[in-house]
């Protein structure tokens, strides 16, 4: 990477604010495939402005790489599409399982830490990358609840992504979310990651329900122990696209123009001399 | 797939928790943890409907509305990996398990059409038209529609009328749906079934006004008022063009 590069998700409730006088200026965007794919109109206008104005990361939604049935071959077609027409570098998706029998469920279930769980994703994720031709990139996603676990979630993360050789896209508010919600050091699981597969981060705000119970909502403002855990985590690592994710509650975009800006503070204090160098 | 049966289950049970409610054992699961995926999920599909559905959720009572997102979010299988076309699986769902009946509300089925036609004509991938030519002659020529349209058959005029209202008018109703080129403005036309007639001769028949006219005095053996007709046809014809449901007129290529 030759500059520090800070991004936030493209969403159609702030689409208005990326043009023209813009209040956010990002060196990238995120899309999901999902919510692009066949779009006309209006809606496919913005798409193909917004795609000729920032270089673009694809962050897909329904992949579910933990579910038992084979992956949506032919969404994913599309998907291959987009990647070959935006020059997309970055596909990145998540660890975890969004469908059963069939049937989609808009939303991001864990998947058992078992040795049969990695085996299983291993496999998957090596028969999209071979259909993608690219490396697939896996977020570590916030989860409620433990399922059947016999393994660390780190070691789970961890043999999947030396297993399939996929990279990690680090999810610094859901360390932060999980290690609030099952009781562990964020610092420490940070510590165990294989930092060196990381291609991307992704900062976000959530909503404390309980002391033990915080949801990853992506619809508040990002706290400063997120922003001190990414400062600590950026200070382990080369540098990689870091990304604000924010998909409700949208306040003014100055507010968000100002959270790119202090994320943009911290990736350059930690990153600085790497840039320079190169 | 290289699962254990057994892990299979557990993300089944899963599932079928956040579905249903009904826990068949998830090992090491937190009660608390399982509340809040049943609550996230539901939510993403309340709100994905609610914002597809505005009219049709202020026309139904909040425990008619409540009990139709509970059947949809436990029963339905969703097929689209893009949830905003979800609202499409809801509206055949509805139709299909017969909820119009069921919960004494005639009008639901169209009025959930109704909005979802909105939806999907503001969105639907781009169709560019032939070439066409602003200036023709309306009675001889032929016409380029805007393709971006749907007609869809109605039995409650919700288009016209309040969903309640609308019951009152029972029939056969047609309302055209088209998006307008450069602007994507999504509009309505109510369309008598003669204009759906007329407007199947003109595109896809490209027939022309004096065509038509003539075919339908040969079918109606000449008893009807010809000028009456074709002053109608003619009417018809301009408001398409005015509204730019037609675009213009066919180009004719001369050697």
């Amino acid at each position: 990477m030759d500059s520090i590069q800070t991004g936030i998700g493209f969403r159609r409730e702030i689409a208005d604010d990326f043009f023209g006088q813009s209040v956010l200026d990002p060196d990238f965007i995120e899309l999901a495939p999902e919510n692009w794919v066949g779009l006309g109109g209006y809606w496919g206008d913005i798409f193909k402005k917004a795609t000729k104005t920032y270089p673009v990361i694809l962050h897909g939604l329904s992949l579910s790489i933990g579910s038992p049935e084979e992956p949506d071959w032919n969404f994913l077609k599309h998907v291959k599409e987009m990647i070959e027409e935006l020059h997309i570098k970055i596909y990145s998706e998540h660890l975890s399982f969004a469908k059963m029998d069939n049937a989609h469920l808009y939303d991001l279930l864990p998947i058992p830490f078992r040795k049969d769980a990695v085996r299983h994703v291993v496999k998957r994720i090596q028969q999209v990358q071979d259909f993608l031709g690219m490396q697939l990139t896996l977020e570590n996603v916030s989860y409620y609840t433990p399922v059947a676990a016999e393994m660390e979630e780190a070691d789970f993360i961890n043999e999947i992504v030396e297993q399939s050789g996929c990279g990690l896209l680090l999810d610094v508010n859901n360390v932060y979310v999980n290690a609030n919600n099952h009781g562990y050091n964020a610092r420490e699981f940070i510590d165990k990651m294989l930092l060196g597969s990381v291609n991307y981060i992704h900062m976000a705000g959530h909503l404390q329900l309980s002391p033990d119970l915080i949801i990853d909502t992506h619809g508040e403002k990002i706290i400063d122990p997120v922003y001190d855990l990414f400062d600590y985590t950026a200070g382990k690592m080369k540098p990689v696209p870091v990304l604000l994710e924010r998909d409700f509650n949208f306040p003014e975009s100055e507010e968000l123009a100002g959270e790119m800006k202090r994320l943009k503070e911290i990736s350059t204090k930690n990153w600085r001399d790497y840039v320079v160098q190169s | 797939m290289w699962y254990n049966p057994e892990t299979v289950n557990i993300e089944r049970n899963l599932v079928e928790y956040c579905l249903t409610g009904k826990n068949k054992g998830i090992p090491g699961a937190s009660a608390e943890g399982l509340k809040q995926y049943r609550q996230l999920l539901r939510n993403n599909i309340a709100s994905i409907l609610e914002n597809a559905f505005p009219i049709t959720n202020a026309a139904l009572s909040t425990e008619k509305w409540e009990l139709l997102l509970d059947k949809f979010h436990s029963q339905h299988a969703a097929q689209t990996p893009q949830i905003w076309k979800l609202p499409l699986e809801f509206v055949n769902f509805c139709s299909e398990n017969r909820f119009s009946e069921k919960m004494e509300l005639p009008f639901l089925n169209d009025l959930l059409k109704f909005e979802w036609v909105e939806i999907e004509v503001h969105t639907m991938q781009n169709i560019y038209p032939e070439p066409y030519e602003k200036q023709g002659n309306i009675a001889s020529g032929q016409f380029i529609v805007n393709p971006e349209y749907q007609i869809t058959r109605l039995e409650f005029p919700v288009h016209i009328y309040s969903a309640k209202a609308s019951v009152a008018h029972k029939g056969e109703y047609f309302l055209l749906t088209y998006r307008t080129p450069v602007e994507y403005e999504v509009r309505f036309m109510d369309l008598a079934p003669l204009h759906v007639y007329y407007f199947n001769k003109l595109i896809n028949e490209q027939c022309t006004a004096d065509k038509i006219i003539d075919e339908v005095l040969k079918t109606s053996g000449q008893r009807l008022n010809i000028q009456e007709l074709r002053n109608n046809l003619l009417d018809f014809i301009i408001t398409l063009l005015k509204e730019k449901v037609l675009l213009g007129y066919k180009h004719l290529y001369h050697n």
